[in-house]
């Protein structure tokens, strides 16, 4: 978004909310911490939150998302917001809930267990299209090793029809980057959203470079101009539209619930609207799935065989890919910025120009299916698959290979 | 593209209090602020880290690192005989090694050709006031062996990394670790 | 013939009459006496925000103007509670069943009373899961048949305002519909009240509670089992613990004042100085 349009909104949000302007006086320390840093990764992922406009937090004590926490709290109150420990993960994702429909910009960080606790406040979440940001640094069950085993879960987790937003950060600078950006798409598609991020970055420390505050595009949802009598709060202009935000206490007396709603946000079974809102909810992601699910790719011009990754597994990846192309391999790195919604038009093309498609990750094999699912035969398919609570070496990614006569 | 030729892993460990983590950090701290180098700092978690024991790894290189773990190390730092033990065996021929000469005394399994430096870090930090600040002693000894980086820059991370209350503490180690590289203590 | 609009009605979405209770069901006695309170205080309902879980009582507010969230069981009060400290200006009130406040809210419940959270709830007591069909629920007296103590409640029940007390809430009354004025009067109360108001509404509900454990799906032979059990807090600093078992004291239990809840940690307004 562009700044102009950024200031305006920043400047009639601040029109609107009387106690949020307050707030803003009350700013002791920089939002914006640029320049370079050695940061550890989830402190990055709390300067993104900041950056990204974050003004409340919540969160229970987890091993080994704490550090997000420990710093919120520091930090979240020195500029203008509000940091809550809640008495457990379901107060945590449901005070952010209730913060973003009050307008707040929200967010909560836990790990795999207790990530189990935000399905339905997640469910909620999607059904109300409250923007709500979620950092899940997955863990071993029980152990704080590295995993990416809730890969399947941070989609299908909550119960109904949804099409949730998850970005896999493979980097500290990335933990920045995509929890602004996690923000960003939360507020633009009124959805939440999941940094997905993983015991080996949250817990490194690396380069960090924060960007002046002016170079960090931020969105805010758009806050409906109508009157309440004209203002319809479930009402999108299109079949996969996003309704315009009026918040709590402004006079829209409008109904936030769970329960099948209509247009006017009465609660209504009726199946033609049932129809309509589930197929409208999942749509407003699903048809923005290429601008948001973005790809990046690694030696893939010349490539017949593609390593798939996502989060800190493209890392030794591209170091193996390295080495087989000194070897005259033609191998190239897709990396998915966002595992889901799932990138079915990238892996499609993949396929077409592939021997090869091997999915690398650290679990028993589970995204994995997907890509397969998407590849439909076109090529061969291989899992490249680690789940002993260690990143891949590059040296066990060749190792893998070296079975398929594409890579010999 | 590839980080594995060009990056140097340095292994710190010891037992848990020894501050360990803290060495790593600083050193990465200074060398990506202060040098403009990538770094990326690693540590041992969960049971693994159980037991007493405590490492940290830091890569450092002038291209981004990709894969942030390292089967073998090119310099083990061991502030203690059993994570000496423990990690002696990734550290790479031709490689270098520190040690405090006080608390590692059997070196039988050095790999060949491997730079030996065993200094009394924890002897000298007990003579500042503090046996804790042995890790930093270690530091600025290292500092000075490879000159990978300045003290200036040390005293900077560690103001960014330290407590103001330990901080002089810290310096003074760094400087005395510094000076006993140099031929100077 | 002439009309006279009940002037409560302009705080009612008409929209969506008739409303969902069951004939004889109390909820709208304490939909009611609430817009009573409002009106009463003339405070601005438009600008207010109540928060509701699932059940019966939580579709109370669903036919006020007012802002409403709606439709996650026992998780009114952390709502509230981000709702509260991004927006301390905005006036939340809770309406949650017994079920919704201490069964699977029971935790968010103590919570909130600890750290004085500045908003009322008004938990309907009806003594079971009344729209799942009739289960136990935490203040369902012991011994009752319900659809899931067949051979009667071994479940021995909360005093929840005895809990609400414990736990810290800073204002705490007991009321029943038998008795309006003093349910009116606890829940204008509780509106005017800054921090943690409790307000617990005896209320009827014939068609389960009365039916599996009164043996009568009769509204009036609901009402009469309340009207027994309950003794005025007057009437009770007279009586011994014999003769109040089994029976439920009405008034109010506490109504004081402490700073409200604004988050986990905080600086202070003035001079930017951290909270101690």
């Amino acid at each position: 978004m562009e700044k102009g349009q950024r200031e305006k909104g920043q400047r009639e949000k601040g029109q609107r909310e009387k106690g949020q302007r307050e707030k803003g006086q009350r700013e002791k320390e920089n939002r914006v911490l640029s320049g370079v840093h050695f940061m550890q990764g989830n402190y990055a992922a709390v300067e993104g939150a900041l950056a990204a406009g974050c003004d409340f937090f919540a969160g229970y004590p987890i091993t080994p998302a704490n550090e997000v926490s420990e710093r919120m709290s520091q930090r979240l109150p020195a500029v203008g917001g509000v940091f809550l420990q809640g008495e457990d993960e379901l107060c945590s994702i449901n005070a952010v809930a209730g913060a973003s429909l009050a307008g707040a910009k929200a967010m909560t960080a836990t790990a795999s267990a207790g990530y189990d606790y935000l399905q339905e406040g997640l469910e909620y979440g999607v059904a109300v299209e409250a923007p709500m940001v979620v950092v899940d640094v997955q863990r071993c069950r029980g152990e704080n090793f590295a995993t990416q085993a809730d890969i399947m879960q941070v989609h299908w987790g909550p119960a109904g029809d949804h099409e949730m937003i998850v970005l896999a950060p493979s980097s500290v600078q990335e933990l920045f980057d995509f929890t602004v950006r996690a923000f960003n798409l939360a507020e633009e598609y009124r959805t939440p959203v999941i940094v997905l991020s993983e015991t080996t970055i949250a817990l490194m420390r690396e380069r960090l470079v924060i960007p002046e505050a002016d170079k960090i595009p931020v969105v805010n949802r758009k806050w409906t101009t109508k009157t309440p009598e004209e203002y319809l709060p479930f009402k999108a202009d299109s079949e996969w539209g996003v309704p315009e935000f009026s918040g709590l206490g402004r006079g829209y007396h409008t109904i936030y619930s769970i329960n099948p709603h209509d247009e006017k946000g009465s609660i209504e079974w009726d199946p033609d609207a049932f129809e309509r809102l589930y197929t409208r909810i999942p749509a407003k992601v699903a048809r923005n799935r290429k601008k948001i699910s973005t790809v990046q790719r690694y030696g893939l011009d010349d490539a017949k065989v593609a390593l798939v990754a996502y989060g800190s597994e493209v890392r030794p990846c591209i170091d193996a890919m390295d080495v087989l192309r000194e070897g005259g391999k033609k191998v190239g790195v897709m990396k998915l910025d966002a595992p889901w919604p799932f990138p079915e038009e990238a892996i499609e093309e993949l396929s077409k120009n592939m021997d090869l498609v091997a999915t690398v990750e650290m679990n028993v094999g589970k995204y994995a299916g997907e890509i397969e699912r998407a590849c439909r035969g076109r090529c061969r398919t291989a899992r490249v698959t680690k789940n002993r609570g260690l990143i891949h070496s590059p040296e066990e990614i060749l190792e893998s290979l070296s079975g398929f006569e594409e890579v010999r | 593209m590839s980080s594995a030729t060009k990056a140097t892993s340095i292994r710190f460990s010891g037992f848990g209090g020894q501050g360990i983590i803290l060495s790593a950090v600083v050193l990465g701290d200074a060398l990506v602020i202060h040098r403009g180098l990538y770094a990326a700092q690693t540590q041992s978690y969960g049971s693994e880290a159980r037991g007493g024991q405590c490492q940290s790894e830091l890569i450092v290189s002038e291209k981004p690192i990709l894969t942030p773990i390292r089967a073998t190390n090119d310099i083990l730092v061991a502030m203690f005989q059993t994570a000496f033990n423990t990690y002696v065996d990734s550290l790479r021929k031709g490689g270098a090694l520190f040690v405090d000469s006080e608390l590692v005394k059997d070196l039988s399994r050095v790999p060949p050709e491997t730079a030996c430096h065993s200094i009394p870090a924890t002897q000298i930090a007990s003579g500042l006031g503090n046996k804790m600040a042995a890790n930093m002693v270690m530091l600025g000894y290292f500092a000075g062996v490879t000159n990978m980086v300045g003290l200036e820059h040390l005293d900077s991370a560690l103001a960014e990394n330290v407590r103001e209350q330990f901080l002089d503490l810290n310096k003074k180690a760094i400087r005395a670790g510094f000076d006993l590289s140099l031929g100077k203590a | 013939m002439t009309f006279q609009v009940n002037p409560l009605r302009k705080y009612v979405r008409e929209d969506r009459m008739p409303h969902f209770f069951c004939p004889g069901c109390g909820c709208g006695q304490v939909l009611t006496s609430f817009l009573r309170g409002v009106d009463a205080l003339s405070l601005d309902i438009n600008k207010m925000t109540t928060v509701a879980g699932v059940g019966c009582t939580a579709r109370i507010p669903v036919y006020m103007k007012t802002d409403t969230l709606h439709g996650v069981h026992g998780r009114t009060l952390p709502w509230a509670t981000g709702i509260k400290l991004h927006s301390p200006e905005t006036k939340v009130v809770v309406f949650a069943g017994d079920g919704d406040a201490v069964s699977i809210g029971g935790n968010h419940f103590i919570h909130a009373a600890r750290r004085n959270l500045d908003v009322l709830m008004i938990v309907v007591n009806n003594f079971n899961f009344a729209m799942t069909g009739g289960q136990v629920a935490p203040m369902t007296p012991a011994g009752s048949v319900t659809m899931t103590t067949p051979y009667g409640s071994g479940e021995p029940p909360f005093d929840l305002c005895a809990l609400a007390v414990a736990a810290g809430a800073t204002y705490v009354a007991r009321a029943a519909t038998p008795y309006i004025p003093q349910m009116d009067n606890a829940i204008q109360k509780g509106l005017e009240h800054e921090g943690f108001g409790v307000v617990e509404v005896l209320s009827q509900c014939p068609t389960h509670f009365g039916r599996y454990a009164l043996g009568s799906g009769s509204p009036a032979k609901t009402l009469d089992w309340i009207r027994g059990v309950c003794v005025s807090k007057a009437k009770a600093d007279t009586l011994s613990p014999e003769e109040l078992r089994g029976k439920l004291v009405t008034g109010e239990f506490v109504s004081v004042s402490r700073p409200v809840f604004k988050g986990s940690t905080f600086l202070k307004d003035e001079n930017g100085g951290r909270n101690p």
